[in-house]
């Protein structure tokens, strides 16, 4: 809990990402904040040396389903990934410098044959990390609970905000 | 408290709650007749004052307005028609009831409302693409589905605080611990509360059976596994969930004897999502109308 008792912090600016979205930070004293992941992945990107940072909060693992269909990229892993990173390297990030890290991929109780989007989102949130050497730092992922993520980018600390819990930092 | 005594005390707390949506089943019978009696329906409306400011805005709003403008509810009866103006009283009636602000589950303000509209999108979307039915009652049972947790909530028990304490360590679903801790579960609570208000039978099998729909008898059993199909999508979707939504079990059973597939349920999530963005902003604003 650090906010209480960090007045600069507090006054911080936040930038919302709504669900199927991204936003990317050049400003270092910003907090970029996403509610309620749910099943979805929220993903953080933050270049501590140039104090750049991005959010991503995806839906579904791919689009491949929706071939042909007019898509938004930030809904899916695998078109919303390239884009954020593209976006931040567009505004000055360097690819090596990027540290990442995951959040949400909540699950319902087992099944089989149904509401499997959690782990479907980590499974190819895991492959897509190797296939494009992402720094992956944090995995704050699966369970059975509603996660509010917020990335300070001035250090990169994750603030993780659960239902009935207190927050803690990642 | 584990007692039937208990139950009706939530039951009885809840009847001094503002707005509660009583005037809801008389709008849908108003709404579903093949003849909508205009005048009784103006008459319901204009009880409501709110409501009938969000009819008439919405009457004139640019997607309905025409050149004239709509100065009274029975002119906005006939622009809207019956079936959009029932649409408007349920989210207005039931979403200013669920926005009161209540402690437990988790929830931040509206956090209740959030989920509930969401899974009425998802009930009216997979409705359609289904075949499953009336968009518009599965939309309304959407809605409704969870009133009984808002009573809950609402009547304030510390209970509530000790299930949250207790799943998952002692107990694996939320309705365990609901039978054990409270002696009934909300859903009981939710089908007092819809029966007192007069609500026809689908919704009050919906509010009864919708977490474990294949114990729902008869022909009604579409509808609530419908609305449970719909729940868990929303719940994945995690707009409003509190620390009880992910403690619930899928009824496999019932979800494949309607003919739901997983892939067609994601399939529809991208047009789901895109509805309820229209009502709920990224930072969780909500905008019935």
């Amino acid at each position: 809990m650090v906010f209480p008792s960090n007045p600069v912090a507090n006054q911080m600016p936040t930038i919302t990402v709504g669900v199927a979205d991204y936003k990317i930070s050049t400003e270092p004293s910003t907090f970029l904040m996403t509610h309620a992941l749910g099943s979805c992945l929220g993903i953080t990107f933050h270049d501590s040396k140039r104090r750049i940072g991005g959010m991503l909060h995806a839906m579904l693992p791919t689009a491949t389903l929706h071939e042909g269909e007019k898509i938004r990229e930030a809904m899916f892993l695998d078109t919303g990934i390239p884009r954020v990173l593209s976006a931040l390297i567009r505004a000055g990030a360097k690819k090596g410098d990027i540290r990442c890290k995951v959040f949400g991929g909540a699950q319902l109780m087992a099944t089989d044959n149904f509401f499997r989007i959690g782990s479907k989102n980590i499974d190819m949130f895991y492959r897509l990390s190797q296939e494009m050497e992402l720094d992956v730092v944090a995995w704050e992922v699966s369970g059975r609970v509603n996660r509010s993520i917020r990335l300070n980018n001035q250090t990169g600390d994750v603030i993780v905000k659960i239902p009935a819990r207190p927050e803690f930092i990642r | 408290m584990k007692s039937a005594a208990d139950l009706q005390t939530v039951v009885e707390m809840t009847r001094s709650i503002p707005c509660a949506p009583a005037i809801l089943p008389k709008l849908l019978k108003l709404a579903e007749g093949s003849s909508s009696d205009l005048g009784e329906m103006e008459m319901l409306i204009n009880l409501d004052t709110g409501l009938a400011t969000d009819v008439l805005r919405t009457a004139n709003s640019a997607f309905f307005a025409s050149n004239q403008r709509c100065d009274s509810i029975s002119d906005a009866i006939l622009r809207l028609g019956s079936k959009v103006l029932y649409r408007i009283a349920a989210s207005t009636l039931t979403g200013r009831w669920l926005v009161h602000p209540v402690r437990g589950y988790g929830w931040e303000p509206g956090d209740l409302c959030r989920h509930s509209l969401c899974v009425a999108i998802c009930a009216e979307t997979l409705a359609k693409k289904m075949h499953l039915g009336d968009a518009a009652t599965a939309y309304t049972a959407g809605l409704i589905h969870d009133l009984g947790k808002f009573a809950l909530a609402y009547a304030n028990f510390t209970a509530l605080d000790d299930i949250t304490n207790r799943v998952p360590d002692e107990f694996a679903t939320w309705r365990e611990a609901e039978k054990v801790i409270l002696g009934f579960e909300s859903t009981q609570v939710t089908k007092a509360l819809l029966e007192n208000w007069g609500f026809p039978s689908t919704f009050v099998s919906v509010g009864c059976y919708y977490q474990t729909p294949s114990e729902c008898p008869g022909r009604e059993r579409k509808i609530v596994t419908l609305i449970h199909a719909a729940k868990h999508v929303a719940t994945q979707i995690g707009y409003g969930v509190g620390v009880d939504g992910f403690y619930y079990e899928p009824d496999e059973l019932a979800l494949k004897e309607v003919g739901f597939k997983e892939e067609e349920m994601d399939a529809a999530i991208p047009e789901i999502l895109s509805t309820i963005q229209c009502f709920i902003s990224p930072s969780g604003e909500i905008r019935f109308t």
